[in-house]
């Protein structure tokens, strides 16, 4: 049976087809025929952000935290462009998300209409695929499309641009036709005599190995790997190192788990690389900020690298193993492979590597202390979402992730702003939990605006601020690197709890490490939305640190001579 | 941080020249990599292919193998591209490997 239907009611219809149940989005001209029909779909929740970059970074952070594809909506001109930090985010990080703007009129395309940009242009680099609509009766496909690509393979954003007349176009609509695909190509290719080769390879260098480690990324929380690099680690004893992103892949208090490598990794963490001579790096590409100077990363390593992107094998490091498929069915694949073994002298060797450091903090108002009461409030059950700068790498350094994938931030692009609104969409993917947004003040301030939002839609964020006063990361390189010139750094804030009072959010103030455990329990515990400040120490850094493009055998671990500070 | 980042990919002291054809139907995604990912090109073809919609893109980099091979890569996981060929100045003729 078929019936005539508008552009937006088929895009509306193609959404709920495909299964979408929440969109973070923001009305304006060019997206109006949409949200006119979007009423009649009411299984299309719409959460009305408060800037269009909070809609894409809520998508992403949806996406992230259920695995499924998240949607944000933006109308054309300045609210596609508003989306690009988003996509670029969930691009970086490889986040299935699905954008949809608005576009001025076809026959006023490239007449630079009102609101009119090129956001097709804008958005090549930063997207897996995007789609000018330029007749209705392509967008059922192009959505039913859209998502797939989003989610198949490496995941990432796709962005579709629906010009205001297709939205009003009407036509017949029937069910969609399956669409000739340009490509589906997968990237992992079958049980090919390459992957065996590879794992036997693989599988060999293990066994022969006397410093090996494992590396594990995203790529393994992508694919839900956690079952089989735990039991590739426990068969061969090797010891496990977590990426940002792979952070919460494998448990924290895990005997064979090390930490963070890279330029904020544990020196430990960062000895153990340098001196392994077998790396089995499990869905990481080997970012700059893992390898710090490549010449001198890992010089007696062999390294095995599995991925899903075959244009990630080599494309950072050498590498001697090369094995191009998902973490998940590679790994399974490698623990039958690899006989049992014990790695207790290296795992021995690399713990006499581990440092202590002795830093002071204002009121014994330390990041461990600060994240060991959210631990603790929340009773080691929730999901952290953090911006980026100096508390970024506390968290991953200190918080004690037991449960996978419950470790979310901006990693690849570093883009600040992103936990407030990305907490949001990870609420509505897991509305029975609980989730933090940690936030420095400076990040905060970027989206503090979708306060408002959290209170308008019901989203219980709490919301965790790290004030020191200070851009403080940026601030930590001007004291290492920039003759401590503290150039724009210092950073004025609103009254914390004030502002959070005008939203009608809970909001608390910590200055004393005593203060902590019972104003923290009062926040988690809050049915609604909550902001705690933390007033801490203003020019505490972040130990050790490898320079920029430095090596990970130099970290420095105190403040520089000559540049005071903690 | 210091400088200009160098050239994805890096090419070697004496690069030998590499042809890579592609077949695709996405033309705006392929110029796009070619830019962003800093690829050293010293010639570019397009051609209709014969096929409606599809475009033969060929362009001549200097670089060694290792490289024209992770550039062919970059172009053959983008969705549009029905095929990459790495055409070495021997005459040699692969197929990019999946």
């Amino acid at each position: 049976m078929s019936e005539m239907l508008s552009g937006a009611e088929i895009l509306c219809r193609a959404l709920v087809d495909a299964g979408v149940e929440v969109i973070f989005g923001y009305p304006g001209g060019a997206i109006m025929p949409f949200y006119h029909a979007l009423p009649d779909h009411p299984r299309l929740r719409h959460i009305l952000v408060r800037h269009e970059q909070a809609a894409a970074h809520a998508a992403d952070g949806y996406a992230r935290a259920s695995g499924r594809v998240g949607v944000c909506v933006a109308t054309s001109g300045p609210g596609a462009t508003n989306l690009v930090t988003g996509l670029a985010a969930a691009h970086m990080d490889n986040s299935p998300v699905v954008a949809i703007t608005g576009q001025v009129s076809r026959p006023m395309i490239g007449r630079d209409a009102f609101q009119e940009t090129d956001i097709i242009g804008i958005t090549l680099p930063i997207t897996k695929q995007n789609y000018l609509v330029q007749d209705v009766t392509e967008l059922a496909e192009v959505v039913a499309e859209a998502m797939a690509v989003a989610l198949e393979g490496r995941p990432g954003p796709v962005l579709i641009d629906v010009p205001k007349d297709v939205q009003n176009q009407k036509i017949e609509y029937g069910a969609p036709r399956a669409r000739a695909r340009g490509q589906s190509r997968p990237l992992t290719p079958g049980a090919s005599g390459g992957l065996e080769d590879g794992v036997r390879k693989a599988a060999r260098l293990i066994a022969g190995a006397e410093r090996p480690l494992l590396m594990v990324g995203h790529g393994v929380i992508l694919a839900q790997a956690y079952a089989e690099v735990r039991a590739l680690a426990e068969k061969t004893g090797i010891p496990v190192i977590t990426t940002l992103l792979g952070i919460s892949a494998f448990p924290d208090g895990h005997p064979l788990h090390l930490g963070m490598p890279g330029m904020h990794g544990e020196v430990h963490v960062n000895r153990a690389i340098q001196n392994a001579d077998v790396i089995i790096g499990i869905g990481l590409r080997f970012d700059d900020r893992v390898t710090g100077n490549t010449a001198s990363f890992a010089p007696q390593a062999r390294i095995v690298h599995i991925d899903l992107d075959r244009a990630e094998i080599g494309k950072n490091v050498p590498v001697a193993v090369g094995i191009v498929g998902d973490a998940r069915d590679i790994t399974r694949r490698l623990v039958a492979a690899v006989e049992p073994r014990r790695c207790e002298r290296w795992v021995e060797h690399i713990h006499g590597f581990v440092r202590t450091r002795a830093e002071s903090y204002r009121g014994d108002l330390s990041p461990e202390a600060i994240l060991a009461s959210i631990y603790e409030a929340s009773h080691g059950d929730c999901t952290i979402v953090t911006d980026v700068g100096q508390h970024q790498m506390w968290v991953a350094k200190l918080y004690p992730y037991q449960r996978p994938n419950t470790h979310i931030t901006s990693g690849g692009l570093g883009a600040m702003g992103f936990a407030v609104p990305a907490a949001m969409g990870v609420h509505l993917a897991r509305p029975n939990g609980t989730v933090w947004a940690i936030s420095g003040d400076g990040g905060f301030q970027m989206n503090m605006a979708e306060m408002a939002t959290m209170v308008q839609e019901g989203l219980p964020v709490k919301m965790a601020v790290f004030n020191n006063g200070y851009l403080g990361m940026v601030r930590q390189w001007q004291q290492f690197f920039h003759e401590k010139r503290y150039s724009c750094t210092p950073i004025w804030s609103p009254d914390y709890v004030k502002l959070a009072e005008a939203y009608s959010i809970p909001g608390y103030r910590v200055k004393e490490a005593s203060e902590l455990a019972e104003v923290v329990a009062r926040a988690n515990a809050q049915p609604g939305p909550a902001l705690v400040e933390f007033m801490i120490e203003q020019e505490a850094n972040v130990y050790p640190m490898i320079p920029p493009g430095g090596s990970l055998s130099e970290p420095i671990e105190a403040a520089p001579a000559g540049a005071a500070g903690d | 941080m210091s400088g200009v980042a160098p050239p994805f990919p890096s090419p070697s002291p004496s690069p030998a020249a590499h042809t890579v054809a592609v077949l695709l139907v996405t033309l705006n995604r392929a110029f796009g990599v070619l830019r962003r990912r800093n690829v050293p090109i010293e010639g570019l073809a397009l051609h209709p292919s014969g096929t409606a919609g599809e475009s033969r893109l060929t362009f001549v980099l200097k670089a060694d193998a290792v490289t024209a091979d992770r550039v062919a890569q970059q172009f053959h996981k983008m969705i549009g591209v029905r095929s990459v060929m790495v055409l070495a100045n021997d005459d040699s003729t692969t197929e990019a490997k999946r």
